[in-house]
């Protein structure tokens, strides 16, 4: 995390005086951007340059689904199951990839390359069935473009 | 001062009071589980609702300011509907462990369960299963499926002790209370106060774990003499018609937990883990057998032989113990005072890794009166050399944590003792003598402040009272034929 | 076009978001005539004077919220502005970062120099990608213009602003989860009182408004309260960004009148039914607002008093569009479910309500429904309207009392006959 450290000093200067605290997110984020997972090494580290409890890194991590302690797969497939999607067949999707992957959702291949999982609605609904792959949504989704698409991401 | 209304009764509130604490200031009970009057509101439970006079629904009255003209119900169908219905959703997960929880007979939920529900679950889901031996060190151990969520025990450890080492990971009826996971609980000397707040029996005692039925149990007020701050304590021992014919006698007449004696002012509701551990301190090995150079005598010829030493000696030095109460120092003044150039020693310091001093209880003097026996008595210079004058000729040592070596060579020794140590034997004369659970008398904490400590348990026959021990050494020796 | 326009006025290209664009537009020449020509009170009046409601879901009046910070208190306040649309169907505020997001900092600004802002925030849920680089290129393009900084626009309003990405949590889009979440930790809601807008972030007093909101302000202030209030009703001024989705031809982001007749916009704007089919029912404003049946839609104007009196609300604007033939039972089970995955835990109504509700719509989707179940579900609703910390658990309620109101005979017959009355498949009959 250490050579990460210019960058959020820059970040703490947007910031007032009194809002290390609020840094703790951001932070965060920028690690797992970086190597795919948050380590407890890079806990250890953050307590130290932020100066707050251990406890509210731990509860930060565990409270929102977009941070993870352990790493995944390097296609995250986040597929929304919410009403919209799930109205445009989203669950006939979401069965699909998990026959074709061979894992449920919440599981990651053996190969390493793909890790499915379900989410909650992405404020994409005009646009359903939507699959979130690592940042970028994939809108108007079908059986075939998802076909096209674990083709294409698997050959990267 | 706003003018509020309970029940159609006018309460003088004060200004920066919420609904709930004048409530209960004024005899109306609310019931509660989050709130705590030394801790931030969390207005989670919901369990304290009142319905506002005229209104058709309800609000937590932990989390309303009590102003001007304020009006609530606490007993209307909707709050009872209401706290019914809270009860109903508490329960919906908890399990019925009762039966093997020391919580059972102080368990806020049980005792809300029966007073404002009293009903079956109307549930037909199985109970959210979770982890249930969450050691969080070797004093606290968590179960996460009794836990209602309240989170006193993140706040405490966040406002109070400042150790951070709780929070609450995920999120929904999958939340859990969990330690911080770079240290241990353990290392928080406040955290079997978490024990205490926690409503239901969630956190509890390891130490204590399955010892007893809480009904089993007696609680005696007493001072804690870990530190100058005196907390005062409830000391739980077996009632007499609990104690157990089959059990190990040594059960019956010990120390089976500690809890705060709530003190506004010295303690207010809590102790440090020390305090906790008093039986470690109070139930060591007793020395109950008077000795003359290590020869076992009895009491009647131990006094006799010290009050011959006292008669005969010209310089004698007192080291007078510092966990010695008010009436015992009293009575050494009144007794030899006049004889003795005496010394307040500590009879304990601090122990490798053990806290010092903090803005909460924790005091570096580690002895419950040196306060009262400064008032008496001179403090104990560093260096021997200036207790001990060239000629003394007889030193006085009354309790432990004395090192021998220091004593000037070619004097006699009395030593009055409650533990078994090897000095015991090296000392002319040696009295065993009481501890604080075997009387009752006072402490005079760091700041002043006097609290009684109570008699709990019987003391044998050798052993020697230090209050009536010495007018017994104060008397003339009987002339040698 | 559903009416008149104030927002969506612009063709979107390939660069209509860029600060060259919309100072083409005439883009912060509103915030020039605010610094310059006119009090912070003068601009609070006139937020007030328009009448303008929130957009974010509560419509609660802008003006009132604002007058509420008292200015020059020595305190620092602090403005966020929500993006986190995290309500299920709603997707209209991204429109707004996407392609208009200078008309959102601009709006942010003379919000800022009305309530007495000093550090500005825009808290945008995690998972927008796209939106969230367009509102961090267009802060970059603002500073270097001189329109965030020490001095905006030479004068002596200073104003700097973050945007905070969000990590996946549906209670952080709730006004007091946002700010704590700001504040780097879990996203829990906050008991009042104490408001925000007395003690917000960091316990000082803080304006959150929802992003469509605060983006109606530059051209309030632009052309003032009166003119605002000729669009839309009188009761009910201005415009809402309606985002339609689910069984509909022509899904997306929409600006419509308040007032504008809500068949016309289903039927005419949208397209319709998918597949030809008729309309069973809408949910009007993200899954919180009460279902709305076909017949219940038909003389319905879109605006805040029709769908009140009907029954269910404006609320997000998150339109979703329900065909004849789908089972509202397995809908429900959807919505419970989310509601369960997003229950942030800390009141006892909804942490154990939200499981319970799902866990009894599971079983009576699996063929193992019981006859009370059905007052249960409406009983564990009505006891988390108004007692909980949060507007989630009120929400989960009315979405549930919503459906079983209407549509009682569906669960009826799931509870008897072990499945649905219908396809028990949500898509459109005859897209599986």
């Amino acid at each position: 995390m250490k050579h990460l450290i210019p960058e959020f000093d820059k970040w703490k200067k947007r910031f007032p005086a009194g809002f290390e605290s609020s840094l703790v997110l951001p932070c965060v984020r920028r690690i797992q951007e970086e190597q795919g997972y948050i380590a407890d090494s890079d806990i250890d580290a953050l307590v130290a340059y932020l100066g707050v409890p251990r406890m509210q890194i731990e509860e930060v991590l565990s409270f929102y689904t977009q941070f993870r302690r352990k790493p995944i797969g390097r296609w995250h497939l986040q597929a929304c199951r919410n009403v919209t999607c799930s109205m445009m067949s989203a669950e006939r999707l979401i069965d699909h990839l998990a026959r074709k992957l061979g894992v449920a959702p919440g599981h990651t291949t053996s190969d390493g390359r793909f890790t499915l999982s379900t989410v909650e609605c992405l404020g994409s609904c005009g646009t359903a069935p939507v699959v979130m792959v690592n940042d970028t949504y994939h809108e108007n989704m079908s059986i075939e473009k998802l076909d096209r698409l674990l083709d294409e991401l698997g050959s990267q | 001062m706003p003018e509020i209304f309970i029940n159609g009764q006018p309460v003088a509130a004060k200004s920066d009071e919420t609904v709930l604490q004048a409530a209960l200031a004024n005899g109306f009970y609310i019931p509660y589980f989050c709130w705590h009057p030394s801790l931030s509101i969390a207005g989670n439970c919901r369990i304290c609702v009142v319905q506002p006079e005229g209104k058709n629904w309800v609000e937590i009255a932990c989390n309303m300011p009590a102003t001007e003209g304020t009006r609530v119900l606490t007993d209307s169908d909707l709050v009872r509907a209401h706290r019914k219905a809270t009860l109903q959703f508490i329960t919906l997960n908890h399990p019925v462990d009762c039966g093997i929880c020391d919580k059972a007979g102080e368990c806020t939920l049980q005792d809300y369960h029966f007073e404002y529900n009293g009903e079956r679950s109307i549930s037909h889901e199985p109970k959210v299963q979770s982890t249930k031996f969450v050691e969080l060190g070797k004093r606290i151990v968590l179960d996460n499926e009794r836990c209602i969520l309240c989170s006193r025990c993140v706040r405490f450890t966040r406002e109070i002790s400042k150790s951070n080492a709780l929070g609450i990971k995920e999120r929904g009826d999958t939340s859990l209370v969990r330690a911080a996971e770079d240290a241990s609980f353990d290392d928080d000397p406040y955290s079997d106060n978490v024990v205490d707040i926690c409503p239901v029996g969630a956190l509890l005692s390891r130490p204590f774990l399955h010892k007893a039925r809480v009904w089993y149990l007696k609680p005696t007020p007493s001072v804690c003499p870990g530190c100058a701050r005196g907390c005062t304590v409830n000391l739980w021992h077996r009632k007499p018609e609990w104690r157990l014919a089959a059990l190990d006698p040594q059960q019956n007449v010990s120390i089976a937990r500690v809890t705060p004696l709530e003190n506004p002012a010295v303690n207010g509701p809590w102790i440090c883990n020390k305090g906790r551990d008093l039986a470690q301190i109070f139930e060591r090995p007793r020395a109950r057998q008077p000795m003359q150079k290590g020869k076992p005598v009895d009491l009647p010829a131990a006094i006799a032989a010290a009050r011959r030493l006292i008669g005969e000696a010209k310089h004698p030095v007192a080291l007078v113990s510092s966990w010695g109460s008010n009436e015992e120092l009293a009575a050494f003044r009144n007794a030899l005072g006049n004889r003795f150039t005496a010394f307040v020693k500590p009879d304990h310091v601090p122990a490798p890794g053990e806290r010092l001093q903090d803005d909460l209880l924790i005091r570096a003097d580690k002895n419950p009166n040196t306060t009262g026996a400064r008032e008496l008595f001179a403090q104990l210079p560093a260096e021997a050399a200036d207790a001990f004058a060239e000629a003394t000729d007889l030193v006085l040592v009354w309790g432990e944590g004395f090192n021998f070596a220091r004593l000037p060579r070619g004097a006699k020794v009395v030593f009055l003792n409650a533990w078994l140590q090897p000095e015991n034997g090296y000392a002319d004369v040696f009295v065993p003598v009481s501890i604080q659970t075997e009387r009752a008398g006072h402490y005079t904490n760091f700041q002043g402040v006097v609290s009684a400590f109570e008699r709990c348990f019987p003391k044998q026959a050798s052993v020697a009272d230090a209050e009536t021990l010495f007018a017994a050494l104060a008397l003339p020796a009987e002339v040698r034929a | 076009m559903p009416g008149q326009q104030l927002i969506m006025t612009f063709p979107v290209t390939a660069t209509s978001h860029t600060l060259a664009d919309y100072r083409a537009r005439g883009g912060y020449q509103t915030l020039e005539k605010a610094l310059k020509q006119m009090t912070p009170q003068d601009v609070t009046k006139e937020v007030t004077a328009s009448g303008l409601l929130g957009h974010g879901g509560a419509a609660f009046p802008v003006g009132r919220k604002w007058a509420v910070v008292k200015l020059n208190d020595g305190q620092p306040h602090h403005l966020c502005c929500n993006a986190d649309e995290g309500e299920p169907g709603t997707f209209k505020d991204r429109w707004i970062l996407e392609h208009a997001p200078h008309l959102l900092l601009e709006s942010m600004l003379i919000a800022a120099y009305a309530l007495q802002v000093r550090n500005a925030f825009v808290y945008i849920r995690g998972e927008f990608d796209l939106p969230y680089r367009r509102i961090a290129a267009a802060v970059e393009e603002a500073y270097a213009a001189g329109y965030f900084g020490e001095a905006v626009l030479g004068t002596n309003f200073a104003c700097d602003i973050v945007i905070y990405r969000g990590a996946g949590s549906y209670v952080c889009g709730e006004a007091s989860g946002l700010i704590t979440s700001i504040e780097g930790k879990r996203g829990y809601p906050r008991n009042r009182p104490p408001r925000l807008t007395v003690k917000g972030l960091y316990q000082r007093p803080s304006v959150i408004n929802n992003v469509e909101t605060l983006s109606n302000v530059a051209g309030i202030i632009a052309s003032g309260a009166e003119a605002f209030k000729k669009v839309g009703t009188p009761k009910c001024p201005g415009t809402q960004l309606v985002s339609i989705s689910g069984h509909i031809n022509r899904p997306g982001v929409y600006e419509v009148e308040y007032g504008y007749p809500l068949q016309k916009f289903l039927f005419d704007d949208c397209g319709g039914i998918l597949g030809g089919k008729k309309l069973k029912c809408i949910i009007p404003g993200g899954i919180s607002t009460k279902v709305l049946t076909a017949a219940e839609c038909e003389p319905l104007t879109y605006d805040k008093q029709s769908l009140e009196a009907a029954g269910s609300s404006v609320g997000s604007g998150g339109m979703i569009v329900i065909a004849e033939d789908t089972c509202m039972v397995r809908l429900l089970q959807v919505m419970l479910r989310f509601y369960h995955h997003e229950s942030c835990g800390q009141c006892t109504p909804c942490r154990e309500g939200m499981g319970w509700m799902h866990r009894i719509i599971d079983r009576i989707v699996g063929g193992q429904g019981r006859p009370e179940d059905i007052e249960r579900l409406y009983e564990i609703s009505r006891l988390n309207d108004g007692t909980t910390i949060c507007g989630m658990g009120d929400a989960a309620g009315y979405a549930t009392i919503g459906i079983l109101n209407k549509y009682r005979d569906e669960f009826e017959y799931f509870i008897e006959h072990k499945r649905s009355k219908l396809s028990g498949n949500l898509e459109v009959a005859g897209n599986a």
